[in-house]
Formats: structure tokens, sequence, C-alpha cells
């Protein structure tokens, strides 16, 4: 009953702040509209998808902190937002070029001038779900995680993981650049670790430890590999995307070179996506994208077999089951179950 | 200055997002309003357990008027209860609303303890019981077997397997050629490390799964879908058309891992039950087994399952009476749509009853054997397969 309150207590507010912000956003809005002073991204449509944002987390936590309903109703919930979020954003993305055909200064030729990269890229995260903090924060937790296990005492991972941070946090520019300088960065920085620190793990067996060394090296060569690989498919999508845009926009010239006009945002959020739409699949039939999202997977799944592999040899002396006792227990299991099915027919055919 | 090439309405622009912004705070209101989203709710029996499977016989209020009982495949990927998504949206109803006997197989979710499950324990075991239950609760020597998808895909595994219990096959958007390059999935299939991936995963998530059919159509699929459910958003029973089918889209079990990484390398990368290369069990798959009447059910939109990898079947089974039937939509639209349920479930119907009326099931293979013999190069037939493979028990 509490939780219930509760959850309506926070629905209620959140409803609140909305509308309140929403008419007076529309007020102000519409003035700026009617005035001339079309909203600038930064500024009060800005203000406007900012608020929507903290409406919609808001909705968001509500249902979450309820605790009860439907799950399969808080999951389309959050998929609804997603969508309303991605078309908002493309709002974003188009409301320059918007403000300039208003000024009569839009042309096929310059419109590129009015596309902001980085809202775009924040639109293709948002079709693709690509997470740049979520990724972050990914690799930067399985550093954490390996250089904890690889013992305080041991600084010579220190290098390589701030310049492992600080090419993570060059994330956001690559759409512009392009994949294999990354690459190269990647792999530069593991080499130069291997060519100096990592002498050390060149020396004869010392030990079991060394085992344990050598894996962790791994897992750290394995996160850059996929890192690099993450960088070059990403840059791939990016790219499909701004060709896909350079495409609606020859799209509208050519309904408007015919006489139609394009008076309303749905039009051009149609062309967008039947535009986007065929761009992708184009790149997705292709042999050359097949084979970069096979390997991209394999990357990460390279990254998660010796996480395991380290976390294994870490947790063998606690009292825990591993990932491998429960694999023999589970085949143990079916070979019984397959003996017991099989003998259970048998007898049955006895019996008739 | 160059004249510009785009103009707006700004006040319209202003409604437009007014009215956007309306329906989405009233449909988020409408959602919340929701407290269970109803599937599958035609009246069924649970008839027998095994593990996680569970099969079904649903409920008839008069007698059937086919002698052989219909058992239904479903694929591993999705829920069975999209073939009852609602009462007006049902392949099961309508089957039974014909006449027919249905029994199901619903798989259940397989955990860990599963991963080590194959082909061979689906097909030859699972599916093997469940025909052995089924014919012995309808008091039938043979079954009627209907495969949707994957579970198409193991229909056909086992009548090669079994034909002189399949009466009749019916396959519904299944893939047997995966040669083609012609879906998405065919072709990301064959840069796809299974290995590695059952390796990590043991049971391959449902989650990892979706986000493979989400990526075949992700503008449509990921952002318009949402945007357009905002127009019919007001309508309670139109929102809960739009969510039975969100639900049944993203309840998708986890992968045994044993049986995916072989129906993946198997089928998608070495195309071996076309091939007539498949094993289950010890014993080659061969298709030219399959001498009863079959019915193959394409859908000509299909993203998921292009008819390429549909259509060769009929040329590859030893049937005589071999129907290849052409439904106009897409592969969701095969049973849900309402074109479906005017014309495909009657029409399923029709074929099964228009054969239930044949000989009796022994003059029957003779008749079989002798008309499958002549047309697929008897000789070859005779190499590999005998003409008509006893019961095979474990």
């Amino acid at each position: 009953m509490e939780i219930t309150q509760s959850y309506f207590e926070t629905w209620l507010k959140a409803q609140e702040k909305l509308f309140d912000g929403f008419i007076e956003n529309t007020k102000r809005t519409q003035q700026l509209f009617l005035s001339q002073k079309y909203p600038a991204l930064s500024g009060d449509a800005g203000g406007f998808n900012n608020l929507y944002s903290a409406w919609s987390s808001a909705v968001l936590k509500s249902l979450a902190e309820a605790g009860s309903g439907s799950e399969a109703i808080k999951d389309n919930l959050t998929r609804m937002l997603g969508g309303s979020n991605a078309y908002m954003k493309l709002y974003e993305v188009w409301l320059p070029l918007m403000k300039a055909a208003q000024e009569r200064s839009l042309n096929p030729d310059a419109y590129k001038d009015y596309i902001d990269p980085s809202k775009y890229k924040e639109l293709i995260d948002k079709v693709f779900g690509f997470d740049s903090d979520a990724t972050k924060l990914m690799l930067n937790q399985a550093v954490q995680f390996l250089e904890l296990i690889s013992g305080s005492g041991q600084q010579f991972t220190t290098p390589w993981i701030e310049a492992s941070k600080a090419s993570l946090e060059a994330f956001p520019q690559f759409m512009q650049g392009h994949p294999e300088s990354f690459i190269k960065i990647f792999h530069s920085l593991f080499n130069a670790f291997d060519n100096t620190v990592g002498r050390v793990f060149h020396v004869p067996p010392v030990g079991k430890d060394r085992e344990k060394f050598e894996l962790i090296l791994r897992c750290f060569d394995d996160l850059s590999v996929y890192a690099a690989k993450n960088t070059e498919y990403q840059h791939t999508i990016y790219i499909t995307g701004l060709t896909a845009m350079d495409k609606v926009v020859e799209r509208l010239a050519e309904k408007i070179t015919s006489g139609e006009e394009i008076k309303q945002f749905d039009e051009f959020f149609d062309i967008w996506i039947d535009t986007s739409e065929q761009a992708y699949f184009k790149l997705f039939q292709t042999e050359e994208f097949a084979k970069l999202q096979g390997e991209l997977l394999d990357t990460a799944l390279n990254v998660k077999a010796h996480f395991f592999r380290v976390m294994e040899m870490y947790f063998s002396d606690l009292p825990l089951a591993l990932r491998s006792e429960m694999d023999d227990l589970y085949k143990t299991v079916y070979d019984l179950k397959k003996t017991v099915k099989k003998l259970e027919k048998q007898l049955k055919e006895v019996s008739q | 200055m160059k004249q510009p090439f785009l103009s707006f309405d700004t006040k319209s622009l202003i409604k437009e997002f007014g009215d956007f912004n309306a329906k989405f705070i009233k449909g988020v209101g409408a959602l919340t309003e929701i407290e269970e989203i109803d599937v599958g709710t035609a009246p069924k029996e649970l008839i027998y357990e095994e593990d996680k499977l569970k099969l079904y016989r649903y409920s008839r209020n008069d007698p059937s008027t086919c002698r052989t009982p219909v058992l239904i495949v479903y694929a591993l990927v999705n829920r069975q209860y999209m073939l009852d998504l609602q009462p007006d949206r049902s392949m099961i109803r309508n089957m039974l609303d014909h006449g027919l006997d249905v029994f199901i197989i619903d798989w259940g979710y397989p955990s860990k303890v599963d991963m080590y499950l194959g082909l061979d324990d689906y097909v030859n075991g699972y599916i093997d019981n469940c025909v052995d239950v089924v014919r012995g609760v309808a008091q039938s020597e043979r079954v009627n077997l209907m495969g949707i998808c994957q579970g198409g895909t193991f229909s056909v595994m086992y009548a090669a397997l079994n034909p002189d219990i399949v009466q009749n096959l019916i396959t519904v958007v299944a893939p047997v050629d995966f040669s083609t390059n012609d879906g998405l999935l065919f072709n990301w299939s064959k840069y796809l490390n299974i290995d590695a991936l059952v390796e990590s995963y043991r049971v391959i998530p449902g989650d990892f799964m979706n986000g493979g059919f989400l990526m075949l159509m992700p503008f449509n699929l990921n952002i318009r879908k949402y945007v357009d459910m905002l127009d019919v958003i007001e309508d309670k029973e139109k929102l809960l058309n739009f969510l039975r089918m969100e639900k049944w889209i993203f309840d998708s079990p986890g992968q045994a891992g044993a049986c995916i990484r072989e129906f993946i390398k198997y089928c998608y990368q070495e195309n071996r039950l076309a091939k007539g290369e498949l094993t289950l069990g010890g014993q080659l798959v061969d298709l030219r087994n399959i001498t009863m009447p079959l019915l193959n059910i394409y859908a000509s939109a299909d993203h998921l399952v292009p008819p390429a990898a549909i259509k060769p079947l009929n040329d590859l089974v030893g049937s005589q009476d071999k129907t290849l039937y052409e439904f106009k939509g897409g592969h969701i639209g095969v049973f849900v749509g309402s074109k479906s349920q005017k014309e495909l479930a009657p029409a399923i119907s029709k074929w099964l009853h228009d054969r239930d009326s044949a000989p009796e099931p022994e003059a029957k293979i003779a008749e079989e054997s002798k008309s499958a013999g002549t047309e697929t190069a008897p000789e070859e037939v005779q190499d590999i397969a005998p003409k008509k493979p006893s019961r095979r028990k474990a």
C-alpha cells in the first residue's frame, strides 16, 4: 500500500511538473516563433528537451519504484519513451534546418552547416542503442577490476590505464575521424606497454602467479582490441547515417523543386525514417558489414572469456561453485537424464 | 541571398508538437491503466510435461471432424502463443472452428542446466515423445505435423526420420535451404562465431537474439513503431492489440547452447539439411524420405525467413502430393494478420480435411512408397536409406 502511495505521489509530482513546464515552455516557444526568434539547440529547444527528458526519467523512476504491476507494461513504456526521445532528438537535429529555411538562407549545398554532428550522433546512438557512457563505464570497471586483482603493489598498469582512459574520452570525436587511426592508438598503447613493463612477463616461468599475470595482460589486450573494433563498427554506422542524411536532403529538395511543400515535421520524419532504413539495409547486406559485425562480437566474447578465466583463478579458493564446476554438474545431469529416459522408454516397450 | 528550398508553417509546427506531446502524455496514462496483457486464452489442457516442455491439447466443444490430430511444433526463439495472440487473431481458434484436434508444444524457458541439449534431443527426444503422447491421447496411428519457422525445420527433420508416423506435413515459414543471402540473418550468421558465443553464454539470452532481430529494421522497429503507436493509444482495444504483439516480440526464451550451436553451424553455415548431409542421433536426415503430403507455406514479404530459404523444400522431398502456398504478407502477418485469419487457417484446415478421407494408413503407405520411388531416383534412395524406414526408437 505504501509502495502504491509513494508511486502515485512521485507520478503526480512528475505530471504536475511536466504540465507546468510544458505550458510555460509552449508559451515561450510560441512567442519566439511568432516573433521570428527561433529556439536554438542550446537555448529554448534544449530547455524543452531537457524538461521532456527530466519528465520521462521521473515517470520511469516512479514506475520502477512502484515495484509492482506488469513488467511488460514497464518495458513497453521504456521502449515508447526511447522511440519518442529519438523523435525529439530528430527534431533537435532538424531545427536549425528549419530556422535557416525561415531565414531564407538554406540551400541543399549548404545544409551540412546546419547539422550538428554531435546531435546527429546522439540520435543514431538512440536508434542503435549505443551507450558511450555505459561503454566507458564498463571498460573503466574492467580496468579497475584487473588493477585490483593484480595487486596494489603492481603499479605497472597505471600508465596503461591512464592512456586507455584518455583514448576512451576521445570517443565522441571518432565519427569525424578515421577508424584506422584509433585502432593504431590502441595497439600502440599496448605495444608500448608490452615493450616496457610487459618485459617483466617475458622472463622464464617463476610460478603460478606468472600465469595469472599473463592472463591479466591478455585481458588488457582484449579490451584494447574490442575498443578498437567497436570504434570501427560505430564509425561505419555513423557514416552511413550521415550519408543517409544527405539523401534525405536530396529527397526534400526534389520534392520542393517539383512544387510540393513540406509543411509538417512528420513529413520530414517519414522521409528520414524511410531513407535511413534503406541506407542501413544496403549496408547490412554487404559481406563487409557482416564480417565486421562478426568480428566485433568475437572481440567482445574474447574479453568476456578471459575475464571469466581470471575470475575463476581468483575465486577458486573461496567457498563458491565455479562456472567450470557447474558445467561439469550440468553435463552429469544431462547424461543421467538421457540415460534414465532411454531406460524408461525401454521398460515401457517391454511392458507393452 | 540564395533561394531557400524549404519552407515551413511555424504555427502548424507548434500545433504538431503540442499534439505529439499531448498524445504522449495520454499514452503514458493509458499504459499505466492497463493491468494485464492477456495472451493465449483459448482453453487448453496440459497433457504431458518433460523437463521444461509442456504439451497442451486445445479444448473442443464438439468432436473433431478430422481423424488425425494436429501437433504444432513452434520455434524455440519465441513463444507459441503467437498462434493464439487474441481471440480475433487466433490461428488456433480458427483451426478448432474448422474441426481440427489441435495439440501444441510449449518449449518453456531453458536455463543453464539445459545447455547441453542438442538438435537430437529436441527432434528425436522431445518431439518424438510428444508425438507418442498425441498418438496415445488421440488414439491415432499417425499425426499431422505442423511446424512453424524453426519448429518447421525441426518438423522436416522429424518427418524425414519418421515418415511412417507423420500423416501430413505442414511447414509454415520454415527455412530449409540456408544457402541464400536474401535475408540479413542468413548473411550475418555466416560470420557468427557460434562456438565462442555458446562458450561465453552457455544459454544464449533471448535479449541477444532480439537485438539481432531489431537490427533488421532499426528505424521502424525502434522509433516509428512507437511514434505511430501514439496515434491509437487512446483506443484501449487497439492499445491492447499493440501490447500483446509487443509482449510476444520481447518474450524470448534463451537458446540452449548445444542446440543453437548445431542449428547455426549445420544449417545456416553448412547447409547440411538441404545438402542431405545432416545426421541426428547417428541417422542421416534424408529429405527424400519425406513421402507424405506436404503443404509448404511461405510469406512473399518475409524479412526473417526469405522465400528462397523455404521454397526449395518442395524439390527436395520425395512426396508426390506437395503444395507450395504463397501468403501475401510478412513473417508475422502469417499468424496474426486479418488476411491470415480469413485465408490461411481455413486453407490449412481444408488441405488437411481433403487428405483425411484418404485410404486407410496401410494402403496409403504402400501407394506412397511406390510413387515416391518413381519420382526421386529410386536407385539413389535405396542406396542411402530404406524406402520406408521403420519407426526409430531410442
